[in-house]
């Protein structure tokens, strides 16, 4: 790696001046596991970081607030967000997703913000904080604004973010009522990226389904909604039927989207996508085993 | 801070030290250059593997993916402070009887993996093990050994506390 | 006094403390006052001639020592090509690159990050030349990747080298016995298959890495090497200088698996130590690893005839070895593996074909196995098919088969302490292969397969062992095995202590220092413990020897029970002397006849392994998981019964990986696409059956130290095929490519279903 300007300002005020949105070469340094990936492989070779470890209040904790709604900073770590009572009492996806998340040591140091502003595709929180309807807060020198998870990542790593522009915060609806899950497909070994990500939100009182939020991740260019298979699933009552059907229109409607890559060809894992959602569907409604495995 | 070394001060296996490094370096890389630290050793360079595991602030980190210059203000342990007093922490001791290794150059991550797993749960399960260590390689194929060692391990701290 | 006995003892590693605390030596670590560190420039084309290289940028980079190329080394080394098989690897690229990552320059710098970025300013300009990927196609190809072969003559068993001019092939293995051809027209039933095995890499945890320092009349080299006394040999060649001014030393090995051997790094930090007149380190990164050496891709023809009784009555097999740019040691894997490739039965006739060819891939060597795993990977593949075929339960279609104690081998070679027949049935029982098998409910399929393979040592070869004992009595024993985690050190001290009557933890053993360790021809192939076992016995007799005669000397009676340390007393009038034991152990070898590759005495022993395997298929997803793994081996009489079970499971935990998880992909160009862990996935945690067990049978190696043989490699032998013949079990479909993975099962399970998936 060559030499660069590191600065390790004290306030986001001061993180945000050190910015500058015409240099892609500066950037923000969370916990910097994505970025000394890309600095190792000379693909990124930056000419300032702004480290963002020496913030501390809103943007480095996690609060509950009595309606329900997360209130996540950026950097607060994917190890915190994992432990927390408060995830799992309100979002306990989220931390059964991060446990199989990279490994204990990235999650150590990996932050919220760094995952979002990241725009890697293959990520699985993205996913998930999609599903649960989640917004991101941004801050920059027009002052704050927000947008819902799914407008940040506009293509393959490319986040709608400016280059003065920082992540303050995650903020997760409350979930009434609602059931999660996120299932994470790894095709090498077990431990691995994922080839598919597949986080699923449903209302529901027994097999009787209000609403379902669907989204695929890690086999597209960018996180993707499955509206044609929320919209079969919206008002209907389950059953082995139903759900399979979901599984045939979900990978239909997801089949120009999806990527091949080394993690395999597109033609499968339209094949697992149509699987693992009518058996995660089965999971979430408690309908007989359709195909379960474990 | 800019481009040019700076000094850092920060806390070394429960001492003060300071050193001059450069922005760009690891933290892998000072350990071994600046203080003759080699439990922590680059492998895969890419947080995969756990050959380079130390403590920052307590909790484990990949040292090939972090700066040096990061660690200015706090406290990093490697694995040669386990054994400070001349004894051997109880996860080594389970290391030892249970034949956790054979070439040893993963040992020194998976001990440390160990004993933060530990701390979290006291008497983990089969789940929580492989969980806990799954971003640990070891080329050798010792992983029957090492899930050994750790439940070894847990029932000596146990035994202790108790 | 009797000390306890020593070998057979579940002793931990000597080096054990060292290991948990992190502070065990690795050359690794290793950095010498002055030193540069090197990086290497390297080649992002598979073939082509080299036009220019302009290194002045990187040579006016502040820091920078020196940019070296090939026309600095041949300043100090004409000639600067090395091998174990042949000489034709260059020291950097001369002229010519043969695959992707070679190295064509060296930067050197104090700084390695500076080193580094140097690195990046070296520009090469290439002339690109058709490729040469596939093995089969190197054997007719018009691509050829060497103009003209320099055979080595370095090892006994490799003086007929050749190599074929104008073509690709490196070495012809022929074994003709009997008469196939024959066999087939008469036979019952004839079956036969093809098998492929994917390159795949080593990757040590501990990146391959060497330093050199240089004076005028001498040069030292620290080296992560698996044959300190070969890359001697071999430096001391390339230089014209006698081998006593070469000193090669080693420490601990951060794994090793055969990607360390013979020369690597040696010949490179030697000449730029010379060059630069300072010590200079070459620290490979783990990306760099895969460019170094690789296992081996393989392509196996295998075609069998039976008999009415399901007798196999004849077999022929035709091997195409992928040899890469280099030869490295394939010509060995080719030739040794070719002995056994037929498969641990009993057959009248065969008929063996092995061709180790060059292509312009990455140098393919030894690695844990030499070739043997994906000879197993096609015979017993083909062995259970024809099972199968035939109605036959597995098991007893090899009990019909197996070759038996006192048989000739398909070289002519009798087996002596093989037992094959005892390891095929343990696995049986311990796997109750004779209890109906629960089948699984639902998409989820569950099935079991085994799988036997065996293989010969590599010989002749030499060890040498030097036992020392101190004035105080203190035992230290001079070897040059090198200890890469399987343990050796702890085998050779309680052979020592065996033989001298001590505790086998106060024995010390010296690592690997030409200066001061004798002869040995490598750590590998799991030759260690018969051959260095054995020398070291032998030495430590011969110290138990002198120091009876010492005792007679000192007018003491046999058996008078005076200790050590007073004898020397006595006979110096202080803490003074030493006794010096040595011997070396060179078995017998009849080396196979050229044109039919008979031969009586192909081995000093055989190793033995089989494989269980109990597993689940997804048949909706191709998914496996992995329920049960079973190895059981002939070792001959464990010394170290704990260090054992752990190379046993070690080994099958290995072949795992390459059965399941690992390849190296290579695009049509050559270009390697996945040299990380990043992309190309080795074993955790997760990917471990829900149980191993290993075990070995009761048995003894006459000929071994104190009945033990070799162990390193023979877990891996049976993996591949016993998984693929438990996935047929499961859901009926045959896969014959390596690895085996989830998309791969489900698109044979549709194809089987005559619903084929789309290819995109
Ligand atoms: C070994 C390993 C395994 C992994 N495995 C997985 C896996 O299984 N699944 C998975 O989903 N991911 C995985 N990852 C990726 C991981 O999730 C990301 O690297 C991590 O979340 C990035 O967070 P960070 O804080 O380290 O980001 P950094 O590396 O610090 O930053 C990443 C990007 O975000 C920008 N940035 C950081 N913070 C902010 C902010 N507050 N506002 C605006 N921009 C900001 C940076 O400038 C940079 O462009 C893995 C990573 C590693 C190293
Ligand atoms: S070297 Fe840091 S995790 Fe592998
Ligand atoms: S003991 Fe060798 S890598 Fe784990």
């Amino acid at each position: 790696m060559m030499p660069f300007d590191l600065v390790e300002p004290g306030t986001l005020r001061e993180a945000l001046a050190l910015l500058d949105p015409e240099d892609s070469a500066v950037r923000a340094f969370a916990g910097g596991t994505a970025l000394m990936l890309m600095m190792k492989s000379g693909f990124f070779r930056p000419k300032r970081l702004v480290s963002l470890n020496a913030l501390a209040g809103d943007v480095a904790s996690l609060s509950l607030s009595p309606t329900g709604e997360l209130r996540i900073g950026a950097m607060v770590r994917l190890a915190e967000l994992e432990r927390a009572p408060e995830i799992r009492r309100a979002a306990p996806v989220i931390a059964a997703a991060l446990r199989r998340h990279s490994n204990p040591r990235v999650r150590n140091v990996a932050t919220v913000g760094g995952n979002l502003a990241h725009g890697d595709p293959h990520m699985d929180l993205p996913p998930v904080l999609i599903a649960l309807g989640a917004e991101v807060e941004i801050e920059g020198p027009a002052g704050r604004r927000r947008l819902p998870v799914d407008g940040l990542v506009s293509g393959y790593y490319e986040t709608v973010l400016r280059g003065d522009e920082l992540i303050v915060a995650a903020i997760v609806p409350p979930q009434p009522r609602r059931r999660a899950l996120y299932v994470k497909c790894t095709t090498r070994a077990a431990d691995d990226w994922p080839a598919l990500g597949l986080a699923l939100s449903l209302e529901a009182d027994g097999a009787a389904i209000r609403a379902a939020t669907i989204v695929l991740g890690a086999a597209t260019e960018r996180p993707m909604r499955l509206a044609q298979a929320e919209s079969l699933l919206a008002g209907r009552t389950a059953d082995a039927a139903l759900i399979g059907e979901a599984g045939r229109v979900a990978a239909a409607e997801a089949a120009a989207a999806i990527i091949a890559d080394a993690r395999g060809s597109s033609a499968y894992k339209r094949r697992l996508l149509e699987v693992e959602l009518r058996r995660a569907l089965a999971r979430l409604l408690d309908l007989p085993a359709a195909g379960e495995t474990r | 801070m800019s481009a040019a070394p700076r000094t850092i001060r920060f806390t070394l296996n429960g001492r003060t030290v300071a050193a001059e490094v450069a922005p760009q370096e690891s933290l892998v890389t000072m350990l071994r250059d600046r203080f003759a630290l080699y439990g922590a050793r680059e492998s895969c360079g890419q947080g995969l593997c756990g050959c380079c595991t130390v403590l920052v602030d307590g909790r484990a980190v990949s040292s090939c993916l972090a700066l040096a210059a990061l660690v200015d203000g706090r406290a990093v342990t490697t694995i040669e402070h386990l054994d400070a007093d001349g004894t051997l922490d109880p996860v080594q001791q389970a290391f030892i009887e249970a034949g956790a290794f054979q070439c040893g150059f993963c040992t020194p991550g998976f001990v440390l993996m160990t004993r933060q797993l530990l701390e979290q749960h006291p008497d983990p399960g089969d789940d929580d093990i492989r969980h806990y260590l799954a971003g640990n390689l070891c080329r050798c194929g010792a992983y029957p050994e090492i899930v050994q060692a750790v439940k070894l391990a847990a029932a000596k701290r146990r035994g202790a506390a108790g | 006094m009797r000390a306890a006995r020593q070998v057979g003892r579940s002793l931990p590693r000597l080096e054990a403390r060292a290991k948990v605390t992190g502070r065990a030596e690795y050359i690794h670590n290793l950095q010498l006052p002055g030193m540069l560190y090197g990086k290497l420039v390297r080649s992002p084309i598979a073939h082509g001639t080299i036009r220019r290289i302009d290194a002045e940028a990187a040579r006016a980079m502040a820091g920078v020592h020196a940019v070296i190329t090939s026309a600095e080394v041949r300043q100090i080394i004409p000639s600067p090509y090395y091998g174990p098989a042949f000489h034709d690897q260059p020291i950097l690229a001369i002229d010519k690159v043969r695959h992707i990552g070679e190295p064509v320059a060296a930067v050197l710098a104090a700084d390695a990050a500076i080193a580094e970025a140097a690195a990046q300013l070296v520009t090469v300009e290439y002339d690109e030349l058709p490729g040469i990927f596939d093995e089969v196609e190197a054997a007719t190809s018009p691509v050829l990747v060497h103009e003209a072969l320099k055979p080595a003559g370095t090892f006994a068993d490799l003086k007929h080298l050749g190599g074929k001019r104008g073509t690709n092939v490196a070495l012809e293995f022929r074994l003709r016995r009997g008469d196939v051809e024959r066999a087939f027209a008469a036979a019952g039933q004839v079956f036969e298959h093809s098998f492929r095995s994917q390159p795949v890499m080593h990757t040590p945890l501990e990146p391959m890495v060497a330093l050199a320092e240089a004076t005028e009349a001498s040069v030292t080299i620290h080296t992560a090497s698996q044959s300190p006394s070969f890359v001697r040999i071999e430096i001391a060649r390339l230089l014209g200088w006698p081998e006593n001014r070469v000193r090669v030393r080693t420490a601990y090995l951060g794994g090793g698996f055969g990607a360390k051997l013979y020369i690597k790094l040696e010949a490179l930090v030697t000449a730029l130590a010379l060059l630069a007149r300072r010590p200079v380190k070459v620290s490979l990164t783990m990306e760099e690893q895969f460019y170094t050496i690789t296992r081996h891709a393989c392509t196996v023809r295998i075609k069998s005839a039976v008999d009415r009784d399901g007798r196999i009555t004849a077999r022929r097999c035709e091997v195409w070895w992928n040899g890469g740019a280099y030869a490295d040691i394939g010509p060995r894997v080719t030739q040794k593996s070719g002995f056994t490739a037929a498969g641990p039965y009993d057959i009248e006739n065969v008929a063996i074909d092995s061709v180790a060819l060059y292509t312009n891939r990455p140098p393919a060597g030894a690695l844990r196995g030499f070739g043997i795993p994906q000879l197993v990977w096609a015979y017993e593949s083909h062995t259970d098919l024809i099972a199968r075929a035939l109605a036959l339960d597995p098991v007893e279609f090899r009990r019909r088969n197996i070759l038996r104690e006192g048989r000739p081998q398909a070289t002519g070679t009798v087996m002596r302490d093989a037992a094959i027949a005892a390891v095929l049935e343990r696995l049986a029982q311990k796997l109750e292969w004779g209890r109906p098998f629960e089948r699984g409910t639902g998409p989820v399929k569950r099935g079991r397969g085994i799988a036997l393979g065996f293989k010969a040592s590599i010989s002749p070869t030499a060890s040498v062992a030097l036992v020392t004992i101190a004035a105080d009595g203190s035992c230290a024993v001079q070897c040059g095995t090198v200890d890469m985690g399987q343990g050796s050190d702890t085998a050779m001290a309680q052979i020592a202590a065996e033989v001298l009557n001590l505790p086998a933890e106060s024995v010390r053993i010296v690592h690997p220092d030409t200066d001061v360790t004798p002869y040995d021809m490598a750590t590998l192939g799991s030759r260690s413990t018969f051959h260095m076992g054995n020398a070291v016995k032998r030495a430590a007799e011969d110290a138990r020897d002198k120091l009876a005669a010492l005792a007679a000397e000192l007018g003491l009676p046999p058996g008078a029970n005076v200790e050590i340390a007073e004898l020397f007393r006595r006979r110096y009038g202080m803490q003074a002397g030493t006794i010096i034991g040595t011997a070396s152990f060179l078995p017998s070898y009849a080396p196979p006849d050229l044109a039919t590759g008979l031969t009586d005495n192909a081995t000093p022993f055989w190793m033995v392994g089989a494989t269980g395997v109990e597993l689940e298929v997804d048949s909706e997803t191709g998914r496996v998981r992995l329920l049960r793994l079973v190895t059981v081996a002939d070792v001959g009489t464990p010394l170290n019964p704990r260090i054992v079970e752990t190379q046993l499971s070690g080994a099958a935990i290995m072949q795992l990986g390459f059965t399941l998880l690992e390849s190296m992909e290579f695009d049509r160009d050559g270009q390697l696409k996945n040299p990380s862990f990043a992309d190309y996935k080795i074993p955790g945690l997760g990917d471990l059956p829900a149980r191993i067990e290993s075990e070995t049978v009761a048995a003894s190696q006459h000929s071994g130290p104190f009945g033990a043989k070799g162990v390193g490699e023979s877990g891996t032998f049976g993996v591949s095929p016993a998984i693929a013949n438990a996935i047929h079990d499961a859901v009926g479909v045959r896969l014959t490519s390596l690895p085996l993975t989830p998309e791969a099962i489900y698109r044979a399970i549709r194809a089987a279903a005559g619903d084929s998936l789309a290819e995109e």
